[in-house]
């Protein structure tokens, strides 16, 4: 909401806050000022300036000399407008004054002539973009005061942010009401220059339908419209408005029309009610109507769109046709032109609910529609018409016909809300006494009377009756007004919930820790993905980059790490935690979401060293971290080969391996990605990832059983085992395993091995077995006997046998 | 025995310090150290016949005389021969340690992090709810009815179903009153969506961080004190707090908390910084407690809700909330 703010400081007589107090108060209040903008900006060095006399210039056809009155005596001023004349007052900036811009005047000697000053035009002071002359001002003057005053442009325009729900403050008088010590009760409305009140004119009441100058004004759904008044005038002279009401809704950021839609404008902006003005001659049956509309109507509506109406929405009919939409835009073969001489002035009451589903259904939104979907007073009606009827009067001319129409079907009654000041104390955390909440409220206008027992009987005014109509929304008044700041901040005993904290978090936490220590970063991707990796829609995306909910937080990563190498960083190591989404189960249902962590990395394992070089990263790294994330999420979890033909597609299949927790589908796969699906510099290396998803509400880990750590020697034997390439070497270990019985306290793999001096297709795999008892140190025998074991069943299970 | 133990000790100490090679030094060992013949082992031995008043002194003076001969051997030891050492291959210990991948937490992350360690400490614990959500719990439930301006703030993001992606983590306040009586004191840290594009303020996904508190005695100076401590225990004791009145349809009376800093440069310079909006909080607004199946008449409430990055962005000084998301390993890697 923009206001200018002498607008508002004319509206509430003894408000002396600076803008900046102002505006302090206001954040205080729940309505911070987002700018606060000088309108007399760089014209603080300019004055009024009366040319005196005018006459031709000695040296130059095209220039005239001037005698301009300032802030001292007259100055000779050359000066090239041909709209200067005697008599006048221009805008004046004598020697030594800047103008906008930063150009400071001096004394000049222009074709032999000495100029003290210059008369500015609208565009040299950044007012207009006239610049076929200078700019001549109007109204009372005095030589040499200053232009910003003048022009009523010695004021600030102040953007403050509403909520919602104060559709109390969208209007200067609800500023004003706001930042007034008291209020309310200091309010008025003055009269503006050639305001005759209306004092003579009656308004004419009914309850469902009146007539008056001719036409009949009625109502024929009061649920959206409670009540319309109407005013006719007839003989307007629709032109400019004269320039202080221009420079008024300029300053309060409005752009200035035509006299009658501008004063329709004012009376908005200054009340907080919207107005129409019709071009009377254009309605037709000499009736208007607030009704529903009928299937199949559509109007043209004033921003030049063919609208179709819905039946139902609310509209402003005359005997034919829709000629507005109520409360949201008017009709444009109704609208007020210059041809224009009789109106009818509509200031009505539109229901919130109705007006913002009409408005968003026409997906539209104007300042109309915004106040009537916030709420418009209902007390201000019959003040607004007659204020506007009274402005367009005195800038339009013409005369009211007949009486103001006021159809109200069923007036408005103030709600009255019990509020008990013990529950005030109970909610706010600080004891309030009955005066101090009724000093409190008062000045917003709410009446406050002691009621039954303990609680007060509150009268709501009807600029608030939209938001305040419980005791808690009474409370929250109190707590405003009174100022959040002065409220204490003391810590206070607190009992603990019963609610845990969910496991998942604590899983989140350490696999994060987890995988920081391995040299990961930790990324966040967008869960919003395009058609291709997701599998549910969104039915309203902004673009199709972003239509889908991601199925997998693989693919969001593996677009970052190509986006590092196409910046040039060799070396990426990606993860992220974070939500994946398959479609429902069934029509209606919600899709499933799963908690997921994703690893991508490629380039070194670790910085470029002295000591030697680093390896790349292989499907063994990603081996590594899925075994890690698995050995965090999910008990017994282990790896192994993907099935045929189960590797997800990122994956090469025959690089993939699969992470197994109990029975049923792996919970996580990792390896190397295929680089096909990649984009990537030609220089890339091999990328790897994994992706395990995480159990929903992963169960509390065990307490550590601790084993007794051995006080006896080990004895360690080495193998090596050459076996055709057929032979998986994980079946080598699982049997060398089994056998070795519980002596072997660990199994090594230290070397796999393909050289040519072993058969084709041959490898040789080395491996150390380390025996181990606690309750003695083991004799050679004991440990040739678990040796011969374990070659033996190696033997059985896979037909290989140890190298020489 | 005593006079005997320091005799022995400067004898032993002069002959050590005239030695010249291991060889006399071994000699010198035997003689007092040996364990069958030793001086100093005879004297320990002797121990034995002493009255038991004197016995301890003496031990004393015995073990000392012993540690005492060992410790002058190992040293002239050394300076016979101090090669041992330095008989290895000179290395340069200007050269760069070995190191590893230093790996790094998203600010965001450690923004929520930082932020429930001190609510944790407060006596909050952390939930979680479903990011797909209904119009029910993100804004019915909530006292956000669809036809109320307020709605459009959130511009929501559909499902063809007719769900949604939840607008804010509210709908996790609603779900845990569900399933659980008061007291409640939870935070409830999660993505939200929203129907943005992508600027340097906005993105149309991203980490809210929300909290609720309903107890029989929960006021708005609680409210108002735990947050003011949550901040100055955030952004440090200096901070300054501004509560000021707001709108949320779900709390009644509402507020937005500000917060000035004091940035510290790195030359010593320090700077306050305006006021910056950080979180939104109220008590609860009746209606939502209704909702729940909570009497409102015993029980009152207050929730807040803030956005991790925001927090992130004033905390780190980035500019364009894009940043975060980009995963430029160079930007991450400054959070290692």
């Amino acid at each position: 909401m923009k206001v200018s703010y002498r607008w508002v400081r004319d509206l509430a007589p003894g408000l002396e806050l600076t803008t900046s107090e102002a505006a302090e108060l206001l954040a205080a209040r729940g309505a911070p000022v987002e700018e606060a903008i000088d309108l007399g900006t760089g014209l603080g060095d300019l004055v009024v300036g009366k040319v005196l006399e005018v006459g031709p210039h000695p040296g130059a056809d095209r220039l005239l000399l001037c005698q301009v009155l300032g802030p001292e005596g007259p100055v000779p001023v050359v000066c090239g407008a041909p709209n200067v004349q005697a008599g006048m007052h221009y805008p004046f900036a004598a020697v030594g004054a800047a103008i906008p811009g930063g150009i400071r005047i001096g004394r000049r000697k222009i074709r032999g002539v000495y100029s003290e000053g210059m008369l500015c035009s609208e565009r040299e002071l950044g007012l207009g973009e006239d610049h076929d002359g200078v700019m001549a001002l109007s109204g009372e003057l005095a030589p040499g005061e200053p232009l910003a005053a003048a022009l009523g442009l010695d004021d600030t325009r102040l953007d403050i942010e509403v909520t919602p729900n104060r559709g109390d403050l969208l209007s200067h008088i609800g500023i004003a009401r706001e930042l007034h010590p008291s209020g309310q009760s200091s309010l008025r409305l003055p009269p503006f220059p050639g305001d005759t009140g209306l004092d003579g004119v009656s308004t004419a009441r009914a309850g469902d339908s009146c007539e008056s100058a001719g036409v009949r004004v009625s109502i024929e759904d009061p649920e959206l419209c409670p009540r319309y008044m109407a005013a006719v005038v007839r003989g307007v002279a629709v032109g400019p408005s004269p320039r202080w009401l221009a420079d008024r809704l300029r300053a309060a950021g409005a752009r200035p029309i035509c006299n009658v839609v501008d004063a329709t404008n004012y009376v908005m902006l200054e009340l907080g009610q919207p107005l129409h003005a019709f071009d009377l001659s254009a309605l037709g049956g000499g009736s208007i109507a607030a009704g529903p509309a009928r299937y199949g109507e559509s109007i043209a509506t004033l921003d030049g769109e063919a609208r179709s109406l819905r039946e139902g929405m609310l509209v402003i009919r005359d005997s034919e046709r829709p000629v507005a939409v109520a409360g949201v835009i008017g009709g444009i073969d109704t609208q007020v032109s210059a041809s224009t001489v009789d109106i009818l002035l509509e200031c009505a009451l539109f229901g919130p609910a109705g007006v913002r589903a009409t408005r968003k259904r026409l997906g539209i939104s104007t300042d109309a529609s915004y106040r009537f979907e916030r709420g418009v007073d209902p007390t201000i009606t019959e003040t607004a018409i007659r204020r506007a009827a009274a402005l367009v009067l005195a800038v339009a001319g013409g005369e009211i016909d007949g009486a103001v129409v006021d159809v109200n079907p069923s007036p408005w009654l103030a709600p009255t809300v019990a509020l008990r000041p013990s529950r005030v104390g109970r909610v706010l955390g600080v004891g309030f006494a009955l005066a101090e909440i009724s000093e409190l409220l008062a000045p917003l206008g709410y009446k406050v009377e002691p009621g039954d027992a303990d609680q007060l009987e509150v009268s709501v005014p009807g600029h608030r009756s939209y938001d305040t109509l419980r005791e808690v929304d009474l409370i929250e008044e109190v707590a405003r007004m009174r100022g959040y700041d002065t409220f204490p901040d003391e810590l206070s005993r607190f009992v603990p919930g019963p609610v845990p904290d969910h496991p998942l978090f604590a899983l989140e936490d350490a696999i994060r820790a987890a995988l920081v220590a391995e040299g990961l970063s930790e990324a966040q991707t967008p869960a919003l993905a395009s058609p291709e990796h997701g599998d549910v829609p969104l039915r309203n995306p902004m673009t199709r980059e972003e239509s889908f909910l991601r199925r997998d937080r693989l693919s969001g990563l593996l677009g970052h790490l190509e986006r590092n190498l196409a910046r040039g960083v060799r070396d990426v190591r990606l993860f992220e935690i974070g939500t994946a989404f398959a479609a429902a189960a069934g029509e209606g249902a919600a899709p499933r979401e799963s908690a997921r962590v994703a690893v991508a990395m490629t380039g070194r394992t670790a910085p470029l060293h002295w000591s030697g070089a680093a390896d790349a990263f292989d499907l063994f790294d990603a081996a590594r971290v899925l075994d890690l994330i698995g050995r965090e999420a999910y008990d017994g979890a282990r790896l192994v080969p993907a099935p045929v033909g189960s590797a997800p597609p990122a994956y090469l299949p025959d690089r993939c391996l699969a992470l197994v927790a109990g029975e049923g589908d792996p919970v996580g796969w990792g390896g190397e990605i295929d680089p096909v699906a990649l984009d990537l510099p030609r220089w890339a290396g091999v990328v790897v990832g994994a992706e395990v998803e995480l159990p929903e509400s992963p169960s509390a880990r065990p307490a550590v059983a601790v084993r007794e750590v051995p006080a006896h020697p080990a004895s360690e034997r080495d193998f090596a085992f050459a076996f055709p390439a057929d032979v998986p070497a994980g079946a080598v270990i699982d049997a060398a395993r089994q056998a070795a019985g519980e002596l072997l306290e660990a199994l090594e793999v230290f070397d796999l091995y393909e050289g040519s001096d072993l058969p084709e297709g041959t490898r040789s795999l080395a491996i150390r077995l380390r025996f181990q008892s606690l309750e003695r140190t083991l004799t050679e025998r004991e440990v040739r006997d678990a040796c011969r074991r374990v070659l033996g069943r190696v033997k059985e299970e896979t037909g290989v046998e140890p190298r020489g | 025995m005593i006079d005997e133990a320091s005799r022995l000790e400067a004898d032993a100490l002069a002959a050590i310090a005239q030695a010249r090679d291991h060889a006399e030094l071994e000699r010198i060992r035997t003689l007092y150290l040996g364990r069958r013949d030793g001086l100093v082992s005879g004297l320990l031995r002797g121990l034995g016949r002493m009255s038991p008043e004197d016995r301890p002194a003496a031990g004393a003076a015995a073990n000392a005389l012993k540690v005492a001969v060992a410790g002058a051997l190992k040293r002239r030891s050394v300076e016979i021969e101090p090669s041992a050492a330095l008989a290895r291959p000179a290395v340069d210990l200007t050269l760069p340690p070995r190191r590893r991948w230093r790996g790094s937490v998203h600010p965001v992350s450690r923004a929520i992090a930082d932020i429930w360690a001190i609510f944790r400490s407060l006596g909050f614990t952390r939930v979680r709810g479903p990011e797909v959500d209904t119009e029910w719990y993100n804004f019915v439930a909530l006292n956000t009815p669809l036809d109320h301006p307020a709605a459009d703030e959130q511009d929501t993001l559909y499902l063809a179903s007719g769900m949604l992606l939840r607008s804010h983590t509210s709908p996790v306040q609603i779900r845990t009153m569900e399933e659980y009586a008061p007291p409640i004191r939870i935070i409830a840290p999660g993505m939200v969506y929203r129907r943005d594009t992508y600027d340097a303020t906005h993105t149309p996904a991203f980490a809210q961080i929300e909290g609720l508190v309903v107890d029989e005695s929960a006021t708005f100076v609680d409210l108002k004190a735990t947050l003011a401590e949550f901040v100055r225990r955030f952004w440090g004791p200096a901070a300054q707090v501004r509560f000021r009145p707001s709108f949320f349809p779900f709390t009644e009376p509402s507020a937005e908390l500000d917060v000035k800093r004091v940035l510290e440069h790195s030359d010593g310079r320090r700077e306050e910084t305006g006021w910056l909006e950080i979180l939104g909080a109220g008590m609860v607004d009746p209606a939502v407690l209704e909702n729940v199946g909570y009497d409102p008449e015993r029980y009152t409430g207050w929730a807040f809700g803030m956005g991790a990055a925001r927090v992130a962005l004033l905390r780190h000084g980035v500019a364009d909330l894009r940043t975060f998301y980009e995963n430029d390993m160079r930007f991450l890697a400054q959070f290692a």
